[in-house]
């Protein structure tokens, strides 16, 4: 099983057997599981038996799990179900078993460690700290954080309910643990809006050289203020002394199998995951380099058939086990999201109750 | 709770006579502008409006409705909410008004743009030349909520709600004057007939017309305007409509190949809706990725469909051996048929024993042809009081 074996440490002739023959179990385990699922594969990929290749699984589009209840388990048996975000529409909705979820967890932890290594390290969360209790916020970013809060100890939240810097509680991290390894969390907008845009304002540094920054949660905003990942490796630089800065890409969808930025600014693939890029329309395999649609592959969800999905994110597959920086696997890069199709009949998009978009 | 007008009257505004020459002369001075501007150029519904728009159309559009043994008197003040994302739908409804020469108020969507803002240029620049047709026809942005929109709409004598249904519910909380009329028209799904005999047989000129023709039904708008098909009804038997089939769709995607009309996330969406109904459906479907546009081949047109569909290059197929077979698929919200390659009297004769939707059959080509009558409902008679007079 891939989940037994380091997180990017085989190469493709390694791999990609073990992978496809993992995938196409799952893929025939969630047709006899799922009825929709198996619709879906007598609709559009009427003559699948297996597998040769990963380009041949049948793949879904993510937001079905917005719409539609899809389980491979009876709801007996169901342990925890997952939502997403949700700030625009409906939440996607991801049905766990006790199984399902103690591997997601395990392999979380086991990709972490090559990061972070083995030790648990004191914990700056760029966050208040009523993320974790606020029910109705919970959703993402709470769960982001519970699940990353197994990987620290001295767990310090860096913001105040009012999204100000605590000072105070910043200061006496750093004048404890600055000296050493630390773990320092949060998502991607609110490090830079909240804390690196803050602490430049009122003209603040802190220094935690042995930090490594890990961030998640998209560009799309950052992006709007024309912030590229360099600009934003740079400033907290500056103001934090932190130059260890990873983002991870991953989805509700997939929980587990992250995809972490290595120090060449590559989003990789860890061993129990894997992407193809197609091009919409045709939905044929992209070359390496060319961009398309992302289609994410994870061993993980047996749970529900997410096991090989169509994402809505725009990607460039890069290369694969030839990465400069060692690790074994496919490497990409994230383009930003397919914008959203725009009505352009009669049938319009009102919605009576839509919210201005929330902070995150 | 804004309220914004977007061409403020400058005069009073007056009822008319339906039909005046000076409403005319507006319409045809808007046309010009339309398709003088080079900005027209990227919106196909600018240039078919200004088309539309021209007095040589208009006239004999309006003719048989001046004569007769009533006197036509406008109904009042009359206001019309154009959909969010149509970019041009607001006009149709809204000129037809002035004609019948009522005081018209149009709310846009605060949404809107693109060719909605050529136009509201084009009508601002117009206030000066007809001051009297400006007043009579107030483009407004304000949310449902507005305390001026609530004032407006309890002193109005005619209400013309456009858009999702959702929208039209939305808007319906404001109370009408007891004596108001109501026009509502909500989502709809429409369906194109071909007949599968016919397109094997026809020569190459005349099929490649039918392809031109599905293709600006269908593609002008990414399939999502409401007369749009989303839905191809091959009419004969099994092994005639797989011939049928193998002669069109290669011939449509090679159009599309060429006019690339969808974007890559348009193209998503299709795949996507596609899959949504795949699994939601109570029957196995069949679906066929042809380049860029995707076959879903149905047993029976479900319910569901009708608010699944999101358009994009989705084509629902279903075989008919016999027109009649259609009829308990159908509901109210199935509004045009575009047809080709069948029998007239065939078609009329179910057409009278379809009692349950489809409110329009039209060639192929003219599924976005606007029309008085509309969704079962002359506009022209809604806008207007026939005074009898029995002397």
């Amino acid at each position: 099983m891939l989940i037994e074996r380091e997180p990017y440490s085989l190469n493709a002739a390694e791999k990609q057997p073990l992978l496809l023959s993992e995938l196409n179990e799952l893929t025939g385990y969630h047709q006899q599981h799922c009825q929709p699922y198996q619709q879906l594969l007598a609709a559009q990929w009427p003559a699948f038996v297996e597998a040769n290749q990963t380009a041949q699984l049948p793949y879904l589009a993510v937001r079905l799990f917005k719409q539609l209840k899809l389980q491979s388990v009876p709801d007996a048996e169901v342990f925890k179900v997952l939502y997403s975000s949700g700030t625009t529409g409906t939440p996607s909705r991801i049905v766990l078993d006790s199984t399902t979820a103690a591997i997601q967890s395990k392999i979380l932890v086991k990709i972490m460690q090559h990061w972070l290594g083995k030790a648990r390290l004191p914990m700056l969360i760029i966050d208040h700290p009523a993320v974790i209790k606020d029910r109705s916020n919970f959703s993402a970013r709470g769960a982001g954080i519970q699940g990353l809060s197994f990987m620290g100890r001295n767990h310090c939240y860096a913001l105040n309910d009012d999204m100000s810097i605590n000072f105070e509680a910043v200061e006496q991290f750093c004048r404890q643990f600055g000296d050493g390894p630390v773990f320092v969390f949060g998502f991607t907008f609110m490090v830079w809006q909240f804390f690196i845009q803050q602490l430049k304002q009122q003209q603040k540094t802190i220094s935690l050289p042995q930090a490594l920054l890990l961030h998640s949660g998209g560009w799309k905003k950052l992006q709007d203020q024309a912030v590229d990942n360099s600009t934003f490796k740079q400033q907290v630089l500056a103001q934090t002394a932190i130059h260890k800065v990873h983002n991870f890409y991953g989805m509700v969808e997939q929980v587990g199998a992250i995809f972490v930025e290595c120090e060449q600014g590559h989003l990789h693939c860890p061993t129990y995951a894997d992407i193809l890029v197609r091009t919409p329309g045709n939905w044929q395999t992209a070359a390496v380099g060319e961009e398309g649609v992302l289609q994410l592959l994870s061993t993980l969800p047996r749970s529900y058939p997410g096991h090989s999905l169509l994402s809505e994110d725009r990607a460039v597959l890069l290369g694969e086990d030839n990465c400069p920086c060692g690790r074994m696997g496919k490497y990409f890069h994230i383009l930003g999201r397919l914008p959203q199709a725009e009505a352009r009949g009669c049938s319009d998009t009102f919605s009576p109750s839509a919210k201005p978009e929330a902070a995150l | 709770m804004s309220w914004t007008l977007l061409n403020p009257a400058t005069t009073r505004a007056e009822l008319q006579q339906p039909f005046a020459e000076q409403d005319f002369a507006y319409c045809q001075a808007l046309s010009e502008a339309l398709l003088k501007t080079p900005q027209s150029r990227d919106f196909p519904d600018l240039i078919a409006l200004g088309f539309w728009l021209r007095q040589a159309n208009l006239k004999p559009l309006l003719a048989p409705y001046q004569q007769g043994q009533f006197i036509r008197q406008p109904l009042g003040l009359v206001f019309h909410s154009a959909p969010a994302n149509v970019d041009s739908l607001f006009v149709y409804s809204g000129i037809l008004s002035l004609l019948c020469g009522n005081k018209n108020v149009i709310r846009l969507s605060s949404r809107s743009g693109g060719s909605t803002a050529v136009l509201i240029e084009k009508i601002r620049a117009l206030a000066a030349t007809f001051p009297a047709q400006n007043a009579r026809f107030q483009l407004v942005q304000c949310d449902y909520n507005s305390v001026e929109l609530k004032a407006l709409i309890s002193t109005i004598d005619g209400r013309v709600l456009w858009g999702s249904d959702q929208a039209i519910q939305a808007q319906r909380q404001l109370t009408l004057p007891a004596h108001a009329r109501e026009l509502n028209f909500g989502h709809k799904f429409s369906l194109c007939l071909l007949g599968a005999e016919a397109v094997l047989a026809a020569d190459n000129t005349e099929f490649q017309q039918l392809v031109q023709l599905f293709y600006r039904d269908q593609l002008t708008f990414a399939q999502q305007g409401c007369s749009s098909a989303k839905a191809v009804l091959w009419l004969g038997e099994v092994a005639q409509v797989q011939q049928a089939q193998q002669r069109f769709w290669p011939a449509l995607t090679e159009l599309i190949e060429q006019k690339q009309p969808l974007n890559s996330s348009e193209q998503y969406q299709a795949l996507a809706t596609a899959q949504q109904l795949i699994m939601s459906s109570e029957q196995q479907l069949m679906l066929t990725q042809q380049q860029s546009i995707s076959r879903l081949a149905v047993h029976t047109l479900e319910p569901v469909f009708i608010n699944q569909h999101q358009g994009c290059g989705l084509f629902l197929e279903l075989q008919l051996s016999n027109l009649a077979e259609l009829n308990p698929m159908l509901t109210q919200a199935h509004q045009t048929l575009t047809a080709w390659g069948v029998e007239p009297s065939l078609l009329k004769n179910w057409l009278m024993a379809a009692h349950t939707g489809i409110d329009r059959v039209m060639p192929v080509g003219q599924a976005l042809s606007f029309s008085p009558d509309w969704d079962g409902v002359n506009l022209i008679e809604q806008f207007s009081r026939k005074v009898v007079c029995a002397f």
